[in-house]
């Protein structure tokens, strides 16, 4: 049977989409093993948590003060939902080249506000707005308590823009040896960085586990459904040897707007034989990271948050925790690129507060 | 000539039906055993089993992006927890044993 172009791109789409309901309607009508209703003592109380932080940047030689809070609210409603958002109040203050006070913008962005639901142990469904997941950084190491050197990644910016849609994701025990982590999601718009403008697409990321040498790799994609349809791809993978407190993370990133990886390691110094108490508290890390240029200009590089140009830069740093939650910060970095090279000095403070919102009880 | 996405009205309402079918299957019931005052009843060998099997979830889940944390009461964990386990994707299973661990 003769089929035009038009007709076969219509039914490969439909097939496509048989099939994507058909793996949905599975997952969701797997048996429901219940959630245990928790006695009252246990019961989730709501939570504003988040960061703040005090970090000063000296790049080429300009100094950049950056003082940032990110609350985070936890609202658990019955057994099976949450409700969670997040917002970022981050100013940005530097001396005018002439002299003077430091000014500067405060820019405010709300970074996810969704509704979770957990239909059953493998899935759960999210609507609203939320980080797009899309390698690892962006929703699992981004807030300032957790990342362990504080500059961005250069590749950041690719295909992370919180999206406002609908999203199934979870996580479940392949078989002893194998954790399997999915999410899918469809977008309507994208909240871009620094003012991209909104665009559709559909998506999802795809991880596996393994405990024993706790060790997780993954791939990423996104499509754009408007123009172009670009595709964007990624992998990631992290790295947690049992024997050694050493944390090593990578991702690569591929888009029409630009390429490149990062490679990071962070060590604890609990097992130094020497000066133990303050050893244990404190981790060196060091980064090494690669920008390619994309298809879009200097121009649009900018208005992302990318580089601009082929881009190289290596940063270490040094990280003290004082106690749960609070920690010094320290780094150096150092970036070569045919715009310009630059040292960028990086020193301040990050907490992360927990305030329950409700009666918990004695601990 | 290239279409518009057409298919994801088509998507979302199969998703729906899915999901309201799962509803009505999906039960909350107790997984364990509890006396009359609502305290789970859990024997001390299992109670051990249980809270090395979480220390174990802990150290290969959590302590990927945290450092151990102090302990909170019981009723925060089961929110971070439950944060957690839509944020990191952590399975059921670690979930259960992480807060056990985390709140005994």
């Amino acid at each position: 049977m003769h089929l035009s172009g038009r007709s076969r791109l219509l039914q490969r789409r439909k097939s496509v989409l048989r099939a994507v309901a058909g793996l949905c309607f599975s997952l969701l009508s797997l048996p429901g093993v219940s959630v245990a209703q928790a006695p009252d003592t246990e019961k989730p109380v709501p939570i504003l948590s988040g960061a703040l932080a005090y970090l000063n940047f000296v790049s080429g030689g300009q100094n950049l003060i950056d003082t940032q809070f990110n609350p985070v609210l936890l609202l658990p409603l019955g057994d099976n939902w949450l409700v969670e958002s997040r917002g970022a109040f981050e100013g940005q203050f530097q001396r005018p080249p002439g002299g003077g006070t430091y000014a500067g913008p405060l820019a405010k962005t709300l970074d996810y506000f969704q509704v979770d639901y957990i239909a059953n142990p493998h899935v759960t469904i999210t609507a609203g707005r939320f980080l797009t997941p899309f390698g690892i950084f962006n929703e699992r190491l981004y807030p300032v308590w957790i990342r362990a050197l504080q500059p961005d990644p250069l590749i950041l910016p690719l295909a992370t823009a919180s999206s406002d849609g609908a999203m199934l994701r979870g996580g479940f025990s392949v078989n002893p040896s194998i954790n399997m982590n999915y999410a899918v999601y469809v977008s309507a718009a994208s909240i871009g960085v620094k003012g991209l403008t909104a665009e559709r697409h559909v998506g999802g990321r795809m991880g596996f586990f393994f405990p024993g040498p706790r060790l997780e790799v993954g791939t990423s994609w996104q499509k754009t459904l408007q123009d172009d349809r670009k595709n964007a791809f990624g992998f990631h993978m992290g790295w947690q040897p049992p024997k050694i407190p050493l944390n090593l993370r990578s991702e690569y990133a591929h888009s029409y707007q630009g390429s490149g990886y990062w490679i990071e390691g962070a060590y604890r110094l609990s097992q130094a034989r020497f000066w133990q108490k303050r050893l244990r508290r404190t981790e060196v890390v060091a980064r090494a990271q690669q920008f390619f240029n994309g298809e879009i200009g200097a121009n649009a590089d900018s208005q992302l948050g990318l580089p601009g140009a082929e881009t190289r830069e290596a940063d270490f740093g040094v990280n003290y925790f004082l106690r749960d939650g609070l920690k010094g910060v320290a780094g150096y970095g150092h970036q070569f690129s045919s715009l310009g090279n630059f040292n960028q000095w990086t020193c301040g403070i990050a907490y992360r507060f927990l305030l329950p919102l409700g009666h918990v009880g004695a601990q | 000539m290239r279409t518009k996405f057409a298919g994801t009205g088509t998507f979302v309402i199969v998703l729906l039906a899915a999901l309201a079918l799962e509803s009505s299957t999906f039960a909350s019931g107790p997984s364990s055993a509890k006396d009359a005052s609502g305290t789970v009843l859990v024997n001390s060998a299992k109670a051990d089993i249980m809270r090395v099997q979480g220390e174990q979830r802990f150290r290969a889940n959590c302590s990927r992006c945290h450092a151990a944390p102090q302990k909170f009461p019981p009723r925060m964990m089961a929110t971070i927890l439950r944060h957690m386990r839509v944020r990191a994707t952590i399975t059921d299973e670690d979930m259960r044993l992480i807060l056990f661990y985390m709140t005994e």
